[in-house]
């Protein structure tokens, strides 16, 4: 989850009024927002991608005064009407079709305003934008640029100097030896050319979504700015730049549209949403009665704007709040406004009997039988490393269901088998004394159908005077004792086990397992002395069926 | 009744009531038990205040390096003396006698004047008489007698030729070391005449009941089964029916079922588990399939493709295993719940796991609201224990509205973040033809695990240390 910084100076200067940290810090988590650390100037929080708002304290300060009822209804969003253009060029129809645009006069940023304003592009970037695969943002210094504007696709040859060096590169240059072009280049290989915003006096400001110009870098001298914002969705792009414009504004500065021509563009009013709510939804989805009214201010207090029209409440939803979908989402809103800490829970009596699993049930009695006969039981994971399962057991692999890009060597292929993790286990445990009696019961997966998932039983008894015939007393009795199944042994082969010293698990003429005692050479790759006997069984289908 | 000793206590108390003040060695010679028994005994029996221990301390005399010397060749007047004999008229010059012992001489002169074994006239020195033996010689060859060469000054009568052989240089050194002996008490004199009756008397013998025993440990289930076991039975009183599931999930129903869109970032590779070329084979009906589609295409404004709803995922959350059984299953009235293993692709940390268990349950039913959710989750937290809880809002891309739990832990003496709770938005449940609200509920119970048993590191639950499942209490 994003974090966002708020400096308590700050926040008083934004909230308008004093406010004591106490307050401010019980209040935040009203809002959503997660307290990750507190010093004495400062507070982290984490946000939800869905509300980028929050992504500037300028966008916590809109939210926080609205429910500390210093401000209410809905912040209005004034855009003059500006005379600049950008034109898309239909060469980027294909590559990122869409672009809009606003102009910002006039504003005051220091370094922490500046910073800001980059955690919150960046936020965008990666939440509404996908990793700027869907939306990118550029920001710039309007007294560099030279309207009008044209949005293009270029080949790889074109050259300018980008935001993080000094000298011109080629495209190519760029994508291959900045930092961020070597992060995002992917998002342009399906495509030769690429896409840029040139000036009328041909200048590159941005090459969108890699990287802007440095020309029209912005610093705290900066007065006025251009934010431009390409996409490959045009509503997603409208998100984006509501989200900056509302900042913005907040910031000081004066906002002014600016025209968008070329095809399947057009010029973006940013305008607020009305939406109808019916009170009986709130009322059922909270378990409250409460009056039109009283959802009304509420939702006030949340900065939206409603009131009651006939037997509806009407609400104007300004164009930041991208997270609202439909009335449900409103009836959350009347909940923050109202308080959730106002709601008191109530326990509805529950009109049939629960019930455990037949699976649960019969796992219990296998996992109970277990323990009465001294074993006890461990836990091992399900995704787990080739090393164990397959190398140090020296079995065969086959049929290996692996995952992609997994994070962690010991946590690479599905399980087949328990045993393994058992060894494991008892490996890890050669300091403590002897005897050693284990058990597990835990999923092991198959290649079918696509997968095929089976719950298995394995034992192991590590001791000096292990046997095979210790373990088979244990398998007949597990299965005698706690399921009234006989089963036989016939003499196989296993890796894991010695020879001569393995069978398959036979109930009714199927196999259902392994037992033996552990070959050598595999306590031996386990660094283990002790001897080892144990055993496998497959529950599945043996005392519960396929779920 | 009488106390039962053991034998080696027994063959102690039965030579200290003969004869007090022993010491250990003293008694390992006449029990003909090892030291170490004996001194194991002692310890029981001093414990049981039938015998009495005195921590003394004893003063020794060695020779030293002159000491030594002087017993080999005698006392520098003795040397004196036997040099006089050897020559005619039983004397000599000063300087002869000088030239002969050396350093010697001036000791021997003085001590053989002293003892007035010699005359000197002018320079020469004349044998007038001596004694056989001194007593300094006697102390002399009764250390040289010991082995090692040492005697307790307590064995030396002679405290005057003692003193006089201190005043030589380097013929003594004195130590002292530290010593015990044993005494018997009053109740160690009625034990042993009581335990000679008891073991005559019995056929079984007696063994001491009070003495530690080997330690075994019970076999037991795995600490977090009890409390996933916990859980599972607070669900069941509160009317929940158990649903199990796979581990091994389309996407359609770990994610495009409950509307999280297809590029959105928790579905990316870096998050979630794919499983390598894996596709599932049929994943929904062709109704569900197409009414989810356009939720996604309508709600996202996205190209929604087949295939992506295709690939098999290890489920990141239980509620795969709900949304399927809500849409399969179409319950009008319902309180369900799942147990079951969940997969993140995470750095393996002291706070997170790759695979962890989660409990997710629902209720379906036409009045159920929000302030239901919350008192079915403050009623599950008193049943687990938890006193304090309270509710922030958060956000769930399935769920409107949601809300996150806090409990108050008393151990760690702050709020900690519990299970998440929720609506499913009108964007899940319409397309799956769920007509009534359905709340939902959960989180991961290692979480709870760790707080009940004082973890720090949730790794610690699969690390399957034996140490700690021994020991850890059943019950806490």
């Amino acid at each position: 989850m994003p974090v966002v910084t708020l400096y308590f100076e700050r926040l008083t200067k934004l909230l308008g009024r004093k406010i004591s940290k106490e307050k401010i810090t019980s209040t935040l988590p009203f809002l959503g927002l997660d307290i990750e650390e507190q010093t004495l100037d400062h507070v982290n929080v984490e946000y939800s991608p869905n509300r980028p708002d929050f992504s500037t304290d300028y966008g916590v300060a809109t939210g926080l005064q609205g429910l500390l009822e210093i401000k209410l209804d809905m912040p209005q969003l004034k855009i003059k009407k500006g005379t600049d253009t950008i034109r898309a060029d239909l060469s980027v129809g294909k590559i990122r079709p869409y672009i809009v645009a606003i102009k910002a006069m006039g504003g005051k940023m220091d370094d922490e305003t500046i910073r800001q304003i980059i955690t919150m592009q960046e936020d965008l970037h990666n939440g509404i934008g996908r990793r700027r695969k869907k939306v990118s943002i550029g920001i710039h210094d309007l007294a560099k640029i030279k309207f009008p504007l044209v949005y293009k696709a270029v080949e790889r040859t074109h050259r300018f100097v980008p935001l993080t060096s000094n000298t011109e590169m080629t495209i190519s240059e760029i994508l291959e030896n900045t930092e961020t072009g070597i992060a995002y280049s992917h998002l342009l290989e399906a495509s030769k050319k690429v896409p840029v915003i040139v000036d009328s006096t041909g200048n590159t400001i941005s090459f969108p979504p890699i990287i802007n110009s440095k020309l029209t870098e912005v610093t705290s001298k900066s007065k006025d700015l251009l934010v431009e914002v390409t996409a490959l969705d045009k509503t997603a792009a409208e998100d984006a730049l509501a989200v900056v414009a509302y900042t913005l504004q907040t910031v000081g500065f004066k906002l002014y549209s600016v025209r968008i021509s070329g095809s399947r563009n057009s010029t973006v009013s940013l305008e607020s949403r009305k939406m109808l709510l019916d009170p009986s939804l709130v009322n059922d989805t909270l378990g409250l009665s409460v009056s039109p009214a009283v959802m009304v201010k509420s939702l006030r207090k949340n900065r939206l704007d409603a009131r009651i029209k006939g037997k509806q409440i009407l609400c104007l939803i300004p164009r930041y709040r991208t997270d609202i979908f439909g009335p449900i989402d409103l009836v959350e809103e009347v909940a923050l406004g109202y308080g959730i800490q106002n709601l008191e829970p109530t326990l509805p009596p529950a009109k049939s009997a629960g019930q455990k699993n037949r699976v649960t049930v019969s796992l219990e009695a296998a996992r109970n039988t277990m323990i009465g006969l001294g074993y006890s039981e461990v836990m091992n994971f399900g995704l787990v490393g080739k090393q164990i399962q397959y190398d140090l057991t020296k079995r065969e692999p086959s049929g290996i269901i692996s995952v992609s890009d997994s994070k962690s060597q010991e946590h690479q292929i599905l399980r087949n088998s328990l045993l393994p993790g058992l060894v494991d286990t008892l490996s890890r445990n050669i300091h403590e004394s002897y005897p050693q009696k284990i058990f597990e019961t835990g999923t092991v997966f198959y290649r079918d159908n696509p997968i095929n998932e089976e719950i298995h039983l394995a034992c192991t008894s590590a001791h000096n005077d292990v046997s095979y015939t210790e373990i088979k007393s244990v398998l007949q009795s597990l299965l005698k004792s706690g399921f009234d199944i006989a089963c036989t042994t016939k003499i196989s082969q296993d890796p894991i086990f010695v020879e001569g010293r393995t069978a398959d698990i036979l109930v009714d003429g199927k196999k259902i397992g392994i037992i033996g005692e552990l070959a050598s050479g595999v306590l031996d790759n386990f660094k283990m002395r002790i001897p080892v006997a144990g055993f496998e069984i497959k529950l599945t289908g043996l005392i519960f069926d396929q779920t | 009744m009488s106390q039962v000793l053991h034998p080696i206590e027994q063959k102690i108390l039965s030579v200290l009531i003969e004869k007090q003040n022993l010491t250990p060695e003293d008694l390992s010679e006449k029990t003909h038990l090892s030291i170490d028994q004996v001194r194991r005994g002692i310890e029981w029996l001093k414990f049981k205040e039938l015998v009495q221990v005195n921590e003394l301390e004893k003063s020794f005399v060695k020779l030293g390096n002159r000491g030594s010397e002087a017993l080999q060749h005698g006392l520098p007047e003795r040397q004196l003396v036997n040099y006089l004999k050897s020559i005619p008229v039983f004397s000599c010059e000063m300087s002869q006698a000088k030239d002969h012992l050396k350093n010697e001489f001036s000791p021997a002169i003085a001590n053989a004047k002293k003892n007035r074994w010699i005359e000197i006239h002018e320079n020469r020195i004349m044998l007038k008489g001596y004694h056989d033996t001194t007593s300094e010689e006697r102390i002399l060859r009764m250390i040289g007698s010991k082995n090692p060469a040492m005697a307790s000054l307590d064995e030396i009568d002679d405290k005057e030729a003692l003193d006089l052989l201190k005043k030589r240089p380097e013929f003594l050194n004195f130590t002292s070391a530290k010593y015990s002996t044993v005494n018997i008490t009053e109740k160690g004199a009625d034990a042993a005449k009581n335990t000679d009756r008891d073991t005559s008397d019995s056929e079984i013998r007696a063994i001491d009941v009070e003495a530690h025993a080997p330690v075994v440990f019970a076999a037991k289930s795995h600490p977090l089964t009890d409390v996933i076991d916990e859980v599972r039975e607070i669900f069941v009183s509160l009317g929940f029916a158990e649903l199990v599931g796979n581990s091994a999930q389309s996407s359609f129903w770990n994610f495009d079922a409950l509307f999280i869109p297809q590029d959105h970032p928790a579905r990316e590779m870096q998050d979630t588990f794919y499983l390598k070329d894996m596709n599932a084979k049929s994943v929904a009906t062709p109704k569900q399939l197409s009414q989810v589609s356009v939720a996604h295409k309508t709600g996202w404004r996205y190209d929604w493709r087949m295939d992506a709803a295709k690939k098999m995922v290890l489920r990141t959350h239980t509620t795969c295993v709900t949304i399927r059984e809500l849409a399969d299953y179409q319950h009008d009235e319902a309180r369900l719940f799942s147990i079951g293993r969940v997969f993140r692709n995470e750095k393996v940390s002291y706070k997170h796991l790759v695979e962890f268990n989660q409990v997710e349950g629902v209720v379906v039913g036409k009045n159920v609201t929000l302030r239901d959710l919350m008192g079915l989750q403050m009623e599950f937290y008193r049943r687990m224990g938890i006193k304090k809880a309270k509710f922030w809002p958060t956000f769930f891309p399935y769920t409107e509205p949601s809300l996150q739990s806090m409990i108050y832990n008393e151990r760690l003496g702050k709020w900690v973040e519990l299970f998440g709770m929720g609506i499913f938005r009108p964007e899940v449940t319409r397309p799956l033809g769920i007509k009534n609200p359905v709340l939902a509920w959960g989180g991961g119970i290692e979480r709870i695990a760790m707080l009940r048993y004082g973890l720090d590191d949730v790794r610690e639950l699969y690390n399957n240390k034996l140490s700690w499942l021994r020991s850890v209490p059943k019950c806490q």
